[in-house]
């Protein structure tokens, strides 16, 4: 096939794959968003002292580290219909079954972020007389985010990859595109391998990104001046 | 003000099976300075940790003003203490670390202000007074803006004196303040806390600093193996010490 025909190919189809990947975007944003107030829940949960609380978050967090990506988009918009009552549609299941998957690796995240704090942090903050909630959100927690910031990002790269997958519950994600475009042209290897490269660039956009910020991040604050220690 | 009385009744603390504090009596009367000696491991620092209440008991009595800490929890005239009014009476209760343990992520001013705006609801503006002129007392005037890890040792244990006494705390607790310091900063926070953090208040200080011990306190207590081998006044314990075993530790560390 010629370089031209294939450049006229692409350029037909262009809307369908922009507003793919424009879906595609807007699922991992939403997934993380979501992930991250579950991821929450689920930290404070499995750090609480009271086992009605720490029970079940230590179950839900291991729940979602433990489950295939694929298994659970599948369980969320066919069996969950019958559990709760409820049918989502198939974008609102690919948010709640990708949410689920990064929350749990988001509160061990965060878990593992609030437990680097040095536990004299903590006994400093009591012995100024403050509450657990108040040295969580004044010390301890403010100190953590910063060392979160990395895995945060690295799980929203994750997140991104993992959204191909929602093309089979028909959600007109990037990949869904390609596979229509692909059985509508009857040119699989050209349109997966575009595909392919974009989520390539995309990926290795994102994850340079990140390597930027997480190498910034000791110029940042309080963290400027610990290098030097 | 003068500080209120601490005194401990037989105290025991164990850490699972290990028992590190084996009935200790100590008396501490409103005002006075009483500094523990003793070798490494000897429970110094989880006696100081008891009195506010960072570590619990097992067993004893710990007598804080009108507060009485047993193995139950605390109590105020009969009335067991919840959550909210335990981190109450550690506000009035002052304490320095060996690690300094400033907060990394705030600046000198903030460190200061947090404890006595959050939870003493004192007014910023006030706090900031307040903190400006005990900073300018430990000659740190220039620090305000600047981040712990932008100071010496010396700065950040004298800072960290100076967040205790924001609170203006009727107790001062002090273990091994200057242990983590370079010999030639000792001098700085010694001279703060004989100067301005045990004024007017109940001090127990841990140290291996011999010669200040003498200096300030009212009285030594010496401990090993989670018991008070002797106690008695500076110049008795230090000069004259009546147990073998405190001969030579002060033998040692001299
Ligand atoms: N949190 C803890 N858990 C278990 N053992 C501890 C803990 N803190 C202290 N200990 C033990 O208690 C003993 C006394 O410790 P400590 O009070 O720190 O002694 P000192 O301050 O005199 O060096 C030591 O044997 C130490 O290992
Ligand atoms: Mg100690």
């Amino acid at each position: 096939m010629s370089p031209e025909r294939l450049g006229r190919l692409f350029w037909e189809y262009s809307d369908i794959f922009v507003h793919g990947l424009w879906i595609t975007v807007q699922l991992s944003f939403l997934a993380m968003f979501f992930a991250m107030a579950l991821g929450m829940l689920g930290c404070f949960g499995s750090l609480s002292r009271s086992r009605i609380l720490r029970s079940p978050a230590i179950l839900f967090v291991e729940f979602c580290r433990n489950t295939p990506i694929l298994v659970q988009l599948v369980w969320v918009h066919f069996a969950w219909p019958e559990i709760v009552g409820i049918k989502f549609s198939a974008y609102t299941s690919a948010v709640i079954a990708l949410a689920l998957q990064s929350s749990g690796y988001l509160a061990e995240e965060f878990r593992a972020g609030i437990e680097s704090i040095d536990r004299g942090q903590v006994e400093a903050s009591q012995s100024l007389g403050m509450t657990y909630l108040r040295l969580m959100a004044r010390i301890v927690v403010p100190q953590a985010v910063i060392r979160m910031i990395p895995g945060i990002l690295n799980q929203f790269v994750t997140c991104f990859k993992s959204t191909s997958i929602v093309s089979i519950i028909a959600v007109p994600d990037l990949m869904y595109q390609a596979n229509l475009v692909a059985s509508a042209t009857f040119l699989p290897m050209p349109v997966y391998t575009f595909i392919a490269l974009i989520y390539f660039a995309m990926v290795l956009s994102i994850s340079a990104g990140v390597r930027q910020v997480t190498k910034l991040l000791p110029n940042f604050g309080y963290f400027q001046h610990r290098r030097t220690e | 003000m003068s500080g209120e009385p601490v005194r401990l009744d037989s105290v025991h603390k164990r850490f699972g099976k290990l028992e590190v504090l084996r009935g200790i009596d100590v008396d501490v009367p409103s005002g006075a300075t009483v500094a523990i000696i003793g070798p490494s491991g000897s429970g110094k620092s989880t006696l100081v940790r008891c009195v506010n209440h960072l570590e619990p008991i097992q067993g004893g009595a710990i007598h804080v003003g009108a507060t009485k800490i047993d193995a139950n929890g605390l109590w105020q005239d009969g009335r067991r203490l919840g959550a909210g009014d335990i981190a109450r009476f550690r506000a009035h209760i002052g304490m320095v670390f060996q690690a300094f343990n400033l907060f990394p992520h705030l600046t000198v001013l903030g460190n200061l202000i947090e404890a006595p705006t959050g939870v003493l609801r004192m007014p910023r503006g006030e706090a900031v007074d307040r903190a400006i002129d005990l900073l300018a007392k430990v000659n740190l005037p220039e620090k305000v803006k600047a981040y712990p890890a932008q100071l010496s040792g010396g700065q950040q244990q004298r800072v960290a004196i100076v967040r205790a006494l924001m609170m203006d705390p009727k107790i001062m607790l002090f273990d091994e303040p200057t242990s983590a310091l370079d010999p030639e900063l000792i001098g700085e926070v010694l001279k703060v806390i004989a100067d301005l953090a045990i004024r007017g208040r109940t001090s127990i200080i841990v140290t291996h600093e011999l010669a200040f011990a003498r200096e300030i306190a009212d009285r030594i207590v010496f401990m090993d193996g989670g018991k008070v081998i002797e106690e008695g006044k500076p110049a008795d314990v230090l000069d004259r010490p009546q147990q073998e075993r405190t001969r030579s530790f002060i033998g040692r560390i001299h």
